[in-house]
């Protein structure tokens, strides 16, 4: 039990509090609600486990539903997000071995921001999908995605540095 | 084994992503009704595709056996067109009981030649089938032949595309008699002589048999007028017909039995 591993399981303990009491309450302009808890998947190492991601992906969905009474949606957006990160850390940092080991230990800030875009972009995109579920709110869906995509993408890139500073102390 | 086992662990993340995204998919399904409509409608939308799939391949081997049922359908059908057809132009008391001594047996067509000036058919019923010479052979739409001889299983037709063969017709408004024969050329060219000149015709006026050969029945309807001169001199009409069917491009035929034909032909020995 290292001192990464609790930080891991605090995190994750903390993000699903704070995601469901309060940024599931923010309704900015009237229905934006970021999500925070995407942070959990951006802060896993990037040489740990795969398959072990996939199932804390899953349990991660799976309590952020439970806890704020939705259907399957953040279930399968954070389940599929999580089989999908690979390919996106492979995209944005780039195909060689030049890929880091955590995502805040990396100083290439042009990187850094594409791959949280990408990864907030398709996650944001698969929820509202689920969501809505229907050809006839393509407009709705991509409006959504677009506006709550911004808002997550500032609040998980400032909350990252937070986590940048914890490990350097 | 072994294999399996390697395989499951190299592609351990997928199929775990698979297994967690059909267990989220079943939550998704539980928990909200709006959900649980759409998939509803792609699961029905799956299945019914797959059974329709299913029912085709099933349908195509029971082709056969639906053929078979169909073609005596059509033979019970082809009886009775001919028999109504028959009272319909013979006008009778509707009280009466009317004899209708034609009966019909199907048979495939296994060569057909057009081409020459006499062509003939083979067809695969013979007389195990009960089939005899001189009966009448048609299509759906139109007239085969005469069968002219028979074998144990199989018989020889005379084609309509036959110079040598004529066949008594009528026209169906005017009810004025003649004779069809081929012109020898398009396998649908015919033509009608012998229809006396003070009989009045009209283009499209539908020709059917006459009933007076005891090959077929009255009132098969076989083609229509195109055109027609009048002959004065000789006193009879040239009537130019195209058959509703092409006979060279048939391959199922019904046999006509004439029940009366022995009782006919032997009235007919008597005027001579």
């Amino acid at each position: 039990m290292n001192r990464s591993t609790l930080t891991l399981i605090f995190s994750f303990v903390f993000l699903v509090l704070v995601q469901v009491m309060v940024f599931n309450n923010i309704s900015l302009f009237g229905y934006v609600n970021p999500m925070i808890y995407l942070l959990f998947l951006v802060i896993y190492r990037f040489d740990n486990d795969q398959t072990l991601l996939i199932f804390l992906s899953f349990i991660l969905g799976f309590c952020i539903d439970f806890l704020s009474q939705s259907g399957g949606a953040h279930m399968i957006a954070s389940l599929t997000i999580g089989f999908l990160r690979p390919l996106i850390i492979r995209y944005s940092f780039g195909v060689t071995s030049e890929i880091p080991s955590t995502f805040q230990n990396d100083s290439r800030i042009k990187n850094k921001y594409l791959f949280l875009t990408i990864f907030i972009l398709i996650h944001h995109l698969i929820y509202f999908t689920i969501v809505y579920f229907s050809w006839n709110a393509t407009y709705l869906i991509l409006k959504n995605t677009l506006l709550t995509s911004v808002f997550s993408l500032i609040l998980i890139s400032l909350l990252s540095r937070f986590y940048k500073k914890l490990n350097d102390t | 084994m072994q294999r399996i086992v390697e395989a499951l662990i190299r592609f351990r993340n997928p199929i775990s992503y698979l297994i967690l995204l059909g267990l989220s998919i079943v939550f998704l399904n539980g928990r909200s009704n709006f959900h649980q409509n759409h998939l509803e409608k792609y699961s029905l939308y799956f299945s019914q595709s797959i059974y329709s799939f299913s029912h085709r391949i099933e349908n195509y081997f029971n082709l056969k056996k639906i053929n078979e049922r169909l073609l005596k359908e059509n033979k019970i059908l082809k009886d009775l067109q001919l028999k109504s057809n028959e009272l319909k132009l013979y006008p009778s008391n509707q009280k009466l009981k009317k004899r209708f001594p034609f009966k019909v047996i199907t048979a495939n067509v296994i060569k057909n030649s057009f081409l020459n000036q006499r062509n003939f058919l083979i067809i695969d019923k013979g007389s195990k089938d009960g089939i005899v010479s001189e009966m009448g052979v048609i299509s759906d739409q139109g007239i085969i032949g005469i069968i002219k001889s028979v074998s144990e299983h199989y018989s020889t037709v005379i084609s309509v595309l036959n110079q040598n063969l004529k066949i008594n017709v009528r026209l169906k408004n005017s009810s004025a008699f003649g004779s069809l024969s081929w012109k020898g050329t398009n396998p649908i060219d015919f033509q009608v002589d012998d229809v006396v000149v003070n009989s009045s015709l009209i283009n499209g006026d539908t020709i059917v048999t006459g009933g007076m050969s005891s090959y077929f029945p009255l009132g098969i309807p076989l083609g229509k007028i195109t055109s027609y001169n009048r002959d004065n001199r000789s006193g009879y009409y040239k009537i130019n017909t195209s058959l509703f069917e092409d006979p060279s491009q048939v391959y199922h035929v019904y046999v006509i039995e004439n029940k009366d034909i022995e009782e006919i032909n032997k009235l007919k020995k008597e005027i001579k």
